[in-house]
């Protein structure tokens, strides 16, 4: 059963077996497996509820509706946009469809320096397995790849830099290019149209409009209390407290430390919040003599990984398609006014790929502001700041191999390079400071990191809290790295494996 | 301050005060950019009547800073200890407009950058959001088969 707070009367009081905060990968993959154990699952998702029929494909209709403050949160100085997802589904109902595992030299890092137990290849293999036959996950034939897709592979093989198609969890796509707009006709196997309703088909509650507050452990039991939320006007109708022996936290690497910080719990070792990571990334608008129609077909269908751990230091970059439509276009070209203007008229003839920086030593953090909502702050370390501009300079070559005639940076001041020769002189008098090159994050992790160390991680290695027996958290903030990849897989891998856990360990952990 | 707020309009408002919303109506001409024939201004457009229809909505934290921020952008007594201009910006001529903007953007002060970029963030995305402003850039919507 779905609930919105649309159809909310009164204060809410419910109890459950486990109660679920989030219903992205990590709640939704939560609640399919305990819901078909014969748990009473009750999740609360603080965004709405659609249907695909409900989405419209517009930027405005998905901003206002299906993105955290209308895609535009971000750090406290505004130097990274941290798009996330807030609706049923969370940001698997508005991301690009990019599936990739988890590399194997990320779980080994993982396994040496956190000791973090029962989450190495071998051991995930199946649930990979798995969820890559659920989401029907697969690579496309080369023709379906749209002029940005192509961009990449046709640049990077020509430069003889490993480039290939990547996973993604469609069926019957029809190659719309609204992904990232909520898919109107239900191919993108997102969360809301696969785990969500296998969930309720078991018997799981979602409760949609429900943000939750606080935390409360009283002896074996635990109350979530929270706000009932108008979905139109934004504004708290009622109060709910739900009442369960397990809670489940999977409200992103935002949200999951900013709700156990709130609540004042699982923190003994002083992590929670500390270790954000941000999968940092920064993009390239390439010109080109023919349209490139940068909003049109497949957002990402190819990937090139010839730089991801290349040194052996777990660093590195790759490179990505990103849909540019419209409003992001305009956000990311340099400058404005009558310049700005100009490059938006050349904007159908423009080809975007984005750089992302697997980081090794950028440091961010998620603490509460004043009025109980999340405070970002993120510093870049120096070497993924290297890589970061190494991921620009290469990135721009092989624009350049595919056919760019000039290529612009996301500087705030207008960098841009009409030949490889001035790539690297132009590079090195660009400003690279805060807001002075626009930097984005789809895949904020490792908040509340995950380790065997109750003095060094927040949960152990089956994502149990080490402070509360019953509380778990379930999603990005438990990786205890960057991944380096888009991060759907992972994260439903973990779930699944942990919400199996508890599911065969229910009496043990609430006696 | 020459320009007075329609009636209409200043009903309408939920956020900006009627001050706030012409500061952000001229921040959004310039950011946006003049229009070449037939295309639409950001006032055509209705920038910053949907920038107060958003801000109304938006956490507590952003409606406080954002109100700060007209404050701090637009006062004659701050135009001048940053950049020694004797006017608000509403009253400033166009180019010196964008020499300011240009100004904050370009700032050795992080702030001001910060600054520049809320406004950038809240101008552009209210313009081409609206399907109005796509023809001009042969954008003809989402493919919808």
């Amino acid at each position: 059963m779905i609930i919105q707070s649309k159809d909310i009367t009164k204060p809410v009081r419910e109890s459950a077996d486990v109660c679920i905060i989030g219903s992205g990968c990590g709640g939704g993959a939560s609640a399919k497996i305990l819901s078909e154990s014969g748990k009473k699952v009750i999740v609360l998702e603080e965004g709405g509820y659609f249907t695909p029929k409900d989405f419209q494909p517009t930027e405005e209709f998905a901003y206002t509706n299906l993105y955290r403050q209308r895609a535009g949160q971000a750090t406290d100085n505004l130097a990274v946009t941290v798009l996330q997802g807030k609706c049923v589904g969370g940001s698997s109902t508005i991301n690009w469809t990019t599936s990739l595992r988890t590399p194997e030299f990320v779980l080994e890092n993982w396994a040496r320096d956190f000791k973090v137990q029962g989450l190495s290849l071998k051991d995930l293999d199946p649930y990979f397995n798995r969820i890559e036959d659920y989401l029907n996950i697969h690579a496309e034939p080369d023709e379906n790849h749209n002029a940005q897709n192509r961009l990449i592979l046709d640049g990077a093989r020509k430069l003889g830099y490993r480039a290939k198609a990547n996973g993604r969890n469609t069926k019957d796509c029809a190659n719309l290019g609204a992904c990232g707009l909520g898919c109107p006709i239900g191919a993108k196997l997102s969360v809301d149209i696969t785990y969500i309703p296998d969930a309720v088909k078991a018997g799981a509650t979602i409760f949609s409009g429900f943000r939750a507050e606080s935390i409360e452990v009283k002896g074996g039991r635990k109350e979530v209390l929270g706000t009932v939320i108008d979905q139109a006007t934004q504004k708290p109708k009622f109060g709910f407290t739900i009442e369960a022996p397990i809670v489940i936290l999977s409200a992103s690497a935002i949200f999951s430390p900013l709700l156990l910080l709130k609540s004042k719990l699982a923190n003994s070792s002083g992590q929670v919040g500390k270790h954000l990571t941000f999968h940092l990334t920064s993009a390239l608008l390439g010109l080109f003599d023919n349209p490139m129609y940068p909003s049109r077909g497949i957002p990402q269908s190819a990937l090139c990984d010839e730089f991801i751990n290349k040194n052996g230091d777990s660093g590195g970059f790759w490179m990505e398609a990103v849909p540019a439509t419209p409003t992001l276009a305009s956000l990311a070209l340099p400058g404005f006014g009558a310049t700005h203007r100009a490059l938006m008229h050349q904007y159908q003839n423009m080809g975007a790929t984005i750089v992302l920086v697997k980081e090794i030593d950028s440091e961010g953090s998620v603490t509460v502001n004043d009025n109980g909502r999340p405070s970002i702050s993120y510093s870049v370390g120096p070497r993924d700041m290297q890589y970061l501009k190494q991921g620009i300079k290469t990135t721009a070559e092989v624009q350049f191999a595919a056919g760019a005639k000039e290529i612009l940076t996301l500087h705030a001041r207008t960098t841009s390079f009409k030949s490889v020769d001035e790539i690297t002189r132009v590079l090195s008098r660009a400003d690279w400071g805060t807001n002075e090159i626009a930097l984005y994050s789809a895949h904020p992790l490792g908040t509340c990191r995950m380790g065997e160390d109750p003095r060094s991680s927040v949960v152990d290695s089956r994502c149990q809290a080490h402070d509360v027996k019953g509380l778990f958290v379930i999603d990005g903030s438990v990786t205890p790295t960057s991944l380096g990849v888009n991060p759907q897989i992972t994260i439903l891998a973990i779930a699944e494996k942990s919400a199996a856990w508890i599911a065969e360990n229910f009496d043990q952990i609430v006696r | 301050m020459s320009a007075r707020v329609p009636p209409d309009v200043a009903k309408q408002l939920r956020f900006f005060s009627p001050h706030e919303y012409l500061i952000m109506q001229a921040v959004a001409e310039r950011i946006v950019g003049a229009p070449t024939s037939g295309t639409p201004s950001a006032s055509d457009i209705g920038v910053a009547l949907r920038a107060d229809v958003f801000l109304s909505t938006a956490d507590p934290e952003i409606q406080d800073q954002f109100h700060q921020l007209l404050t701090v952008f637009n006062a004659p007594l701050f135009t001048f200890l940053f950049d020694f201009r004797f006017s608000s910006f509403i009253n400033m001529k166009s180019e010196d407009q964008d020499s300011y903007l240009e100004d904050w953007m370009t700032s050795i002060v992080g702030f001001r950058r910060t600054g520049f970029q809320a406004l950038k963030r809240t101008s552009l995305s209210m313009f081409y959001t609206e399907p109005r402003s796509w023809k001009e850039i042969g954008f003809d919507g989402m493919d919808t088969r």
